[in-house]
């Protein structure tokens, strides 16, 4: 029964984070180049999404972590490959959340436009990983 | 310029990072000086399978947040390579706690 409910939890806070990701990226992504081009409604779409990544992304992303790996425990998942797998995507998502949510409170708080310009590109290894992980997890190939 | 509403989330958030680098750096102590030696010496596997996973989940929020904290900007080579290296040392994570305590009383000076 318990299981269910972290499963649920564990879910819920995947849509949450993962949605929470992809605005974060878009909003990267669509950074102007120069800071004279950056229009105040985008300041002000940067502001609103950055409060929201401290306030609904990143405790989502915590929660995550938390109940993904009190089931994979209760499971005993650990040891099988198709979630070594999902832990490095898993991973490696976190890292590139960690780098969009610094970005956010730097495009919120000055004017710098400055972006790596791999990270005009983020949306796209998100969604990626995002379906990568939702075969992982449902068929369970390995 | 900052806005006092910047300023006070660029505090909390330094004060955020000195609580998770005190608490990677108490968990590692913890894990290296207590549960380590009651494995192999007093047989308590037990010791190390609970602080093991404490410790493993303290440091990776260290990292989230360092890179949080690094994509922001304004922390020099020299400042991120000691904060990346003390979260392996044991006592690291207090000689970095000292260090984000003095930007917050630099950042709070108005």
């Amino acid at each position: 029964m318990i299981y269910l409910w972290l499963k649920a939890l564990h879910v819920a806070a995947v849509l949450c984070w993962t949605g929470g990701l992809l605005a974060a990226a878009m909003a990267i992504a669509a950074r102007p180049a120069t800071p004279e081009a950056i229009a105040p409604g985008h300041r002000a779409a940067i502001g609103v999404i950055s409060r929201w990544d401290r306030r609904v992304t990143s405790p989502a992303m915590l929660v995550v972590w938390g109940a993904g790996l009190a089931l994979a425990m209760q499971g005993q998942w650990f040891g099988s490959l198709w979630l070594t797998l999902k832990l490095g995507i898993v991973l490696a998502l976190s890292a590139l959340h960690g780098v969009l949510s610094g970005l956010l409170r730097r495009a919120a708080s000055s004017q710098s436009s400055e972006v790596p310009s791999w990270l005009r590109h983020a949306p796209l290894p998100i969604v990626g990983g995002v379906t990568a992980i939702a075969v992982l997890v449902v068929v369970k190939p390995f | 310029m900052m806005s006092p509403e910047q300023r006070t989330e660029e505090l909390a958030q330094l004060q955020r990072m000195r609580a998770i680098s005190l608490i990677e750096a108490s968990t590692l102590l913890l894990l290296v000086l207590v549960a380590v030696p009651l494995k192999h010496l007093a047989g308590l596997a037990i010791a190390t399978r609970i602080m093991g996973p404490i410790h493993g989940l303290a440091f990776l929020t260290y990292v989230w947040m360092l890179i949080q904290l690094v994509s922001a900007g304004g922390w020099s080579r020299s400042e991120i390579t000691r904060l990346v290296l003390g979260a392996f040392v044991p006592f690291g994570g207090f000689v970095n706690a000292q260090v984000l305590a003095r930007r917050q009383a630099r950042l709070a000076t108005p």
